[in-house]
């Protein structure tokens, strides 16, 4: 018998969820189809199908979905996963609640495979046997590859902590090669934070490959995948009222929160990339910004969208290098001022 | 203690009898204008939605003209508003003003009854003794909340019939007056057979038959005339009956769990939009499923520049239901740079569009309509009809 055909948009909730995914979905016997990395083709098919107020990373998810439909006709389903609530009191953002609904009345759909997250009022594990139902499964072999896929999925993260990045670990889990830390590389002096949601960072189209420019410059980079656990434990309180709720923005406020107190000295800066008319990150980043000044450490915003500038982007990302590398010569300066004046 | 709060439209009304009976002075902000949104676009984050500007800059004017608490309703998610407060708090401590308290009003689920300690910390006392003014002053306020919203319903049908521009805006504005001054059982009791009273002495040519327009969007774009440029007035000056059910009132009587309208709405969205993601997004998908069955000509949304739910909203209407229900719809989104003209001309173009399409339905047949309806809106909206066409 053949084997299901399910195709997954490599954009959105794909750079953090993928190993499970694709863990649950071998387990459930499906041949999965990756739509190929974002390109200008793929982005104008998006923007073409979304309306100027989305945000470029839905824009870009429509366009994964179109290409996928229209280069694998054969798709017997499109995996859209509905993720409402991770932990008991923390939503997504409203377009991860309602994107089903969006992607489901496009043109030319084949069927939606739903995988819908909400631990507000069952347990991940109902949604696994509710996956497995619209694959025909029994409970007790979808509870099995949920199993696995939640031990595979953890070994992932511990992964991640360990210090790899996240697309060379995406890389080995699509590949299927064990996890593997890569080679050392000699550690440059400066070290700088980069906040933003995964399909921001990660994806090197839309970011203008924002890494690698960094790594061009001597800087190494820190994202909030690879930072330890205990950092994320407890919640953030803002202003004293009120419990944030949405969760990548609990995660990026709490890395915030450590930098801010404990960890002052482990970084030199923060870079945040917003994509335009992100609703969540222009709340978070005003508090971000307020705190920063009063620490005093160097801080970024990048907005971006689908007419991002190569060359607007590389100055200010020089710029703010070459200033956070004049600021620590000065620091050292005065250190060394002053040691010596110790020994006269 | 002197306490202020957003205005949201007419909705002061309503707010300020909630806390003056509490025992407390109140300081009402300025009518959001120009300076202070010019305000709120200068402190504020450059991209949030739209609502956050145009409050924090009211706030701003209450706390220089003396206030010294600000309550504010905070929401648990999943869009923008419930971070409204203590961002504004935040915002506000650094641009000065740093004597100022902030309560949030928490309105997430007005059914576990959080909202009394709220009242009572407002009220600075907690004894039993305050039991009878409390309970009086919350009934004062879902009584003024209904009335404003009757007020927001006689309106929108009457101005498309008035014979002299105007007298409707004259109307509303001396009943809203009366009804902040309208303080006893009696008066509030009596309060709707003024509201009809007015509306009968007002001029009307009902011979008219002005096209019919359902109005929705987002809470506060939706109230607050400043902002939304008063779209009902315009619209109603052009000749076209507004129907809107979104207030205070019904915001309220939907966290209370008791709005079987909102109820109805969320199931005529429900295979489109299985549930609430924040802001408006499930009823207006509702209200626009619901008004094409109705016959209406149009629709109009309206939205602060993107807001999450909204845009959804909007994207699954011209995706899939224009397709089916085929209810002419408008989009206005709303920010510090929306212009007056190209607004009008919008507008104008859309009533030219709706008039023109009725013209030629005509000819057809026309299949349902308000007019053969009897049973659509609210019981208060039935009864402006008939007062129309009494007079």
């Amino acid at each position: 018998m053949n084997k299901l055909k399910v195709g997954i948009p490599r954009a959105l909730h794909f750079y953090r969820y993928f190993p499970f995914w694709k863990k649950i979905l071998e387990e459930m016997d499906v041949e999965i189809v990756l739509s190929p990395l974002t390109n200008k083709k793929i982005v104008e098919k998006g923007v073409q199908q979304g309306f100027g107020e989305l945000c470029i990373p839905m824009k870009i998810y429509y366009g994964h979905v179109l290409n996928l439909i229209t280069n694998h006709q054969d798709l017997d389903f499109i995996f859209v996963p509905r993720y409402i609530a991770e932990v008991k009191d923390a939503y997504f953002c409203p377009k991860f609640l309602s994107l089903p609904d969006v992607i489901k009345i496009l043109p030319n759909i084949p069927k939606i495979l739903n995988f819908e997250v909400n631990v507000k009022e069952f347990p991940i594990s109902y949604s696994a046997v509710e996956l497995g139902k619209q694959l025909g499964l029994s409970r007790s072999r979808s509870l099995e590859a949920y199993n696995r896929a939640k031990n595979y999925y953890n070994q992932y993260l511990s992964f991640l902590k360990e210090g790899a990045p996240v697309n060379y670990a995406l890389r080995l889990v699509n590949r299927n090669i064990p996890f593997k830390l890569p080679k050392q590389k000699t550690q440059n002096d400066i070290r700088l934070l980069l906040l933003g949601h995964g399909y921001n960072l990660f994806d090197t189209f839309i970011n203008l490959d924002f890494q690698k420019k960094l790594s061009d410059r001597q800087v190494d980079v820190l994202t909030i995948e690879n930072m330890p656990e205990s950092v994320f434990k407890t919640p953030v309180i803002v202003n004293n009222k009120l419990r944030n709720y949405w969760r990548h923005e609990e995660e990026i406020m709490q890395a915030i929160r450590y930098f801010l107190t404990e960890g002052r000295n482990e970084i030199d800066g923060v870079i945040f990339l917003i994509s335009f008319a992100c609703g969540p990150d222009s709340l978070i980043s005003e508090l971000i910004m307020r705190d920063m000044k009063v620490v005093g450490l160097p801080y970024l915003a990048i907005i971006m969208d689908e007419h991002s500038g190569e060359a607007g982007m590389l100055t200010r990302i020089e710029s703010f290098v070459d200033m956070i590398k004049r600021k620590k010569k000065k620091i050292e300066l005065k250190f060394q001022q002053e040691k010596s004046k110790i020994k006269v | 203690m002197r306490a202020t709060f957003p205005r949201m439209g007419t909705s002061w009304v309503a707010f300020k009898t909630l806390i003056e009976n509490l025992g407390v002075e109140v300081v009402l902000p300025e009518p959001a204008n120009r300076e202070l949104v010019k305000f709120g676009v200068k402190h504020s984050p450059e991209f949030v939605c739209f609502p956050f500007k145009p409050t924090l800059g009211e706030l701003k004017s209450a706390l220089d003209k003396g206030a010294d608490t600000i309550i504010m309703a905070i929401d648990c998610g999943p869009c923008r508003f419930g971070f409204y407060a203590s961002v504004q708090e935040r915002i506000l401590r650094d641009a000065g003003y740093d004597k100022f308290r902030l309560i949030p009003l928490d309105q997430a689920d007005l059914l576990n009854f959080q909202w009394v300690q709220t009242l009572f910390k407002i009220s600075g006392k907690s004894s039993f003794s305050l039991y009878p003014k409390f309970v009086k002053s919350v009934l004062y306020f879902l009584k003024k909340a209904k009335y404003l919203e009757d007020i927001q319903t006689a309106e929108g049908i009457f101005r498309a019939y008035e014979r002299n521009q105007g007298d409707t805006t004259k109307i509303v504005n001396s009943l809203l007056h009366k009804l902040d001054e309208t303080n006893t059982n009696k008066g509030l009791r009596e309060f709707r057979s003024v509201i009809k009273n007015d509306f009968e002495h007002l001029d009307i040519d009902k011979t008219r038959k002005p096209l019919k327009v359902g109005l929705a969007g987002e809470i506060y774009i939706s109230l607050e005339p400043y902002v939304n440029l008063d779209i009902r007035r315009k619209l109603g000056e052009m000749g076209v009956e507004i129907y809107q059910c979104l207030s205070l009132w019904d915001w309220i009587a939907h966290k209370f769990h008791l709005n079987y309208h909102r109820k109805w709405l969320e199931h005529l969205a429900k295979p489109y939009m299985p549930m609430d993601i924040g802001g408006e997004c499930v009823w207006v998908i509702g209200q626009y499923i619901d008004n094409a069955k109705a016959g209406f000509d149009g629709f109009v949304h309206s939205y602060p520049f993107t807001c999450m739910p909204e845009v959804t909203a909007r994207t699954i209407i011209t995706n899939k239901l224009k397709g089916i229900y085929d209810l002419p719809i408008i989009y206005f989104s709303f920010d510090e740079q929306s212009g007056i003209e190209g607004f009008r001309t919008r507008l104008e173009a859309f009533v030219d569009l709706m008039r023109g399409r009725r013209t030629k339905k005509k000819n057809e047949t026309i299949k349902s309509s308000i007019h053969s309806n009897n049973n659509y809106g609210s019981h208060f909206y039935q009864e402006c009809l008939k007062l129309v066409q009494q007079s």
